[in-house]
């Protein structure tokens, strides 16, 4: 099922939870080294579809696999993937630091070897001044901040990031983007979902655009933009979202 | 009263168009003129039923919700309803045909209002002092509602829901005492005269708890401190309480009838009961009517003063806790041993730096507390008792701190934990280690100074190493308990807010590990003085072969269940 260059593969992965179809028979193919952006209405289906990609639920239907580890097989998945999900999975109680050394812990990894490049992302990020303080204390930001540096420091070959800016300042958020192309550039792939779209825009190789479940449209940022509103000239991504979830305003767009 | 300014502002405070301010509202409606302190009131009132509404709605909303809950109150409900009176019915219709003797028993009367003192007294300073959604409901006070109606529907509907467990009860022993006294009237009284004891009680308790809270904010008490002194107070209150109810009590366990003088001088409470059953035939004097006129007096004073208080304590800016959040630490040897090891000590610096997260612990204090009840009567059994009660108690200890539950209490961190470990096996065992260390601590450290005082050095170390294997198997028991019976959902105990494990499977864990310490502590004690080897050696076998099936079968049994958990579980 799995090609050697796709990093996430979905065939009809479909989640029913009672009478209500979550994600409905999706089809996705994402190459390795690339960004894909993941994007959706509220209760689109995004977080659930991520989270059957990382094993946290499992699909109804359909199949799907991570560097080709079926997603079911989380004891392999894990060594492949970095999961920042949309609430920081944090302990109040320990401090930025000891957050990271029980993360990598978890994967049996010595602090050692992840903690150059932990530390570099810390910097990078503002982060490393208050890497001592208990995490009670962080902001919202310093503990997304913190998430996805634990999500991303044993260097996994697919990450995936739920609302990664949400909370950050601009200039963090900045900083943010620019770790996700320098992820993105050492052949890692990472799978984005966000509401924000000119994140997508400025960043993304790839987007896919899923809706009640479906996936209606996929392609690069450009194409979408250039297919929005009969390929008008001043037409951005949000004018095809918009155009593509039906959204009662899309015709107020321009 | 003035009606105040005509533009429709409260002097000094803000144009809120029409929301309550700092002191001076108007009617809560915008351009609407401002309040008099008649119509603030009126709106205070209003205000705070809707919100004491709301909240008994969704209380109820919540257990209707949840097939756990509705047996766990139907539950509660026979216990109250009809286990309780059952057991109290010889003592109740006893009490009912004396108070129609016409010669009403006032010493007996005045136990039970202390009972019902003590009682309203403890609703009302918990409810006081578990102030948990005070932070949450603080945007609202600041945005809506004033913040007396604020106080008083929040006062309101605590009150009602902590003092409803007792409702079944209070009726079916009225009903009791009525069957006694072959008529209403006796009961009628006895409802009546309690009512105010109660409710002053529940008033004055509601002070003392907000009074206790505030202190420990002002003077910004570590949150191990308040664990002291909760545990303080609770042996203190134990054996105030057991020692006040064998002083209440006869040769016979009957009603001793009257209430021992050492705790309340001139026995207020006996000539209250001579005011209240005077139509049945009993002698008022001058102490019961002023006795019944405080309570009477304390009722709505002690309300409003609570009212008052909660109100600026809402409004207060908290002082805040800076100590201690900063500096890491690293592993010590010998957690650096293994990532479990690592995991292990994580569980442990967190507990150390917020013990709530043993909260659910409370039981397994009560039930100690409950056991050790013998030492209480006679201190010198520490020695006899002490080195098996601190074994079982460690061993019990090991398992319930962190094993019964695992995972549950995680259940926020779940995306990390699940995504994170090729088996959640290293987690448990972190688990595992974390509570060894808190059980042994209890079981070796207490159990053997006491063993070594008053048994051989044989017997002391064969009980240590029993410690250790028991608590071992305890913890992996546990584990187990936790898989069959995981609990994702937060909810409210001893005033912190998680994912508690299952009181039920706790309780029923502390029993079990009782009879199995229990068999283990005596086989030990038969082990060392026996003359033959063959017969211990049968019954270790045998015996050790039962805690593996069933440490080592938790801990498997939690692995397999684990590692396949799905955030559609929880």
């Amino acid at each position: 099922m799995t090609e050697p260059s796709t990093a996430i593969l979905a065939d009809g992965l479909t989640k029913r939870y009672g009478s209500t179809t979550a994600v409905d028979d999706l089809d996705l193919a994402v190459e390795s080294g690339v960004v894909y952006g993941f994007l959706g209405p509220n209760g689109a289906g995004k977080t659930t579809t991520m989270r059957m990609l990382t094993g946290l639920v499992e699909p109804t239907g359909g199949a799907a696999s991570v560097g080709g580890t079926p997603c079911t097989n989380r004891r392999d998945l894990v060594d492949r993937v970095g999961l920042l999900p949309e609430k920081p999975p944090l302990y109040d109680e320990l401090t930025g630091r000891e957050q990271l050394q029980f993360a990598a812990d978890l994967r049996n990894v010595r602090w050692e070897t992840v903690s150059d490049r932990a530390l570099e992302l810390c910097e990078a990020l503002d982060l490393a001044e208050d890497l001592d303080r208990r995490i009670e204390g962080y902001s919202k930001g310093m503990a997304q901040k913190t998430a996805f540096v634990q999500a991303v420091q044993h260097d996994p070959a697919v990450v995936f990031l739920d609302e990664p800016t949400s909370g950050l300042d601009p200039r963090a958020a900045r900083t943010l983007r620019s770790q996700i192309l320098d992820i993105a550039a050492s052949d890692a792939t990472v799978f984005l979902s966000t509401h924000i779209l000119p994140v997508v825009e400025e960043i993304a190789d790839e987007v896919g655009v899923l809706h009640d479940g479906h996936l209606v449209a996929e392609g690069a940022p450009d194409e979408l933009t250039a297919a929005a509103q009969g390929g008008a000239n001043d037409a951005d991504l949000e004018d095809a979202f918009l155009e593509l979830t039906n959204e009662p305003d899309a015709a107020l767009g321009r | 009263m003035s009606d105040g300014p005509a533009d429709g502002r409260g002097s000094g405070g803000r144009s809120t168009g029409g929301r309550p301010t700092d002191g001076q509202p108007t009617d809560g409606r915008p351009g609407s003129r401002p309040a008099t302190w008649r119509s603030r009131i009126r709106n205070d009132v209003r205000d705070a039923r809707v919100l004491a509404r709301t909240e008994l709605r969704c209380r109820v909303r919540d257990v209707r919700g949840s097939a756990r809950k509705l047996l766990s109150v139907a539950f509660m409900a026979f216990a109250f309803g009809v286990f309780f009176p059952l057991v109290l019915w010889g003592v109740a219709t006893g009490f009912g045909r004396a108070l129609a003797s016409g010669s009403p028993p006032l010493g007996t009367a005045g136990v039970a209002f202390g009972g019902i003192a003590v009682l309203g007294l403890y609703v009302g300073g918990a409810s006081g002092f578990n102030q948990e959604a005070a932070g949450a409901v603080g945007p609202l006070v600041r945005t809506s509602i004033s913040p007396t109606a604020m106080s008083l529907g929040r006062l309101g509907s605590e009150s009602i829901q902590a003092t409803a467990v007792g409702v079944p009860t209070a009726v079916a022993l009225l009903l009791e005492v009525a069957v006694g006294a072959r008529g209403p009237v006796a009961p009628a009284l006895l409802a009546v005269a309690s009512l105010p004891v109660f409710l002053a009680a529940l008033a004055v308790g509601r002070l003392l708890g907000d009074a206790i809270r505030y202190a420990s904010e002002v003077l910004r008490v570590s949150l191990w401190t308040k664990v002291l002194v909760f545990l303080a107070v609770t042996v203190v209150g134990y054996v105030g309480s057991y020692r006040f109810v064998y002083a209440g009590l006869d040769e016979t366990g009957g009603l001793a009838g009257a209430l021992p003088p050492a705790f309340l001088p001139g026995a207020p409470l006996q000539a209250y009961a001579g005011v209240a059953f005077a139509p049945l035939g009993a002698d008022p004097r001058p102490l019961g009517g002023l006795v019944a006129a405080l309570l009477l007096a304390a009722v709505p004073l002690g309300f409003a003063a609570a009212v008052r208080w909660e109100t600026h304590l809402l409004l207060r800016e908290s002082p805040g806790d800076e100590e201690q959040t900063s500096g890491s630490r690293g592993v010590p040897w010998p957690f650096t041993a293994t990532p479990s090891a690592r995991v292990a000590w994580r569980y442990l610096l967190r507990t150390r730096r917020d013990p709530r997260m043993l909260a659910h612990l409370g039981p397994l204090l009560f039930g100690m507390l409950g056991m050790g009840a013998s030492v209480f009567r006679n201190p010198g059994s520490l020695l006899t008792v002490g080195p098996p009660a601190a074994t079982i108690a460690g061993a019990t200890v090991a398992g319930a701190a962190y094993c019964m539950n695992p995972l549950g209490d995680d259940r926020d961190q779940l995306p990390l934990l699940l995504t994170s470990t090729r088996s959640v096996a290293v987690l448990l065992r972190g688990r595992v280690l974390a509570g060894l260390v808190l059980g042994l601590l209890l079981a070796v450290g207490v159990g053997t100074p006491l063993s070594i005082a008053s048994t051989s050095v044989v017997s002391t170390l064969a009980l240590a190493g029993f410690a250790v294997v028991l608590s071992l198997a305890g913890a992996g028991t546990a584990l187990g308990i936790g898989a069959v019976l995981p609990r994702f959902e937060r909810r409210e105990y001893m005033s912190v807010e998680r994912a508690h494990p299952s009181t039920i499977a706790l309780i029923c864990y502390l029993f079990g590990g009782l009879f199995v310490g229990g068999i283990g502590v005596f086989m030990v004690a038969w082990s060392v003085d026996a003359h033959s080897l063959l017969l211990p050696a049968i019954a270790w076998t045998v015996y050790l072969a039962v805690l593996a099936l069933f440490g080592g079968g938790g801990y498997v049994a939690a692995v397999r269940k684990f590692d396949r958990l799905t955030l559609d579980e929880t």
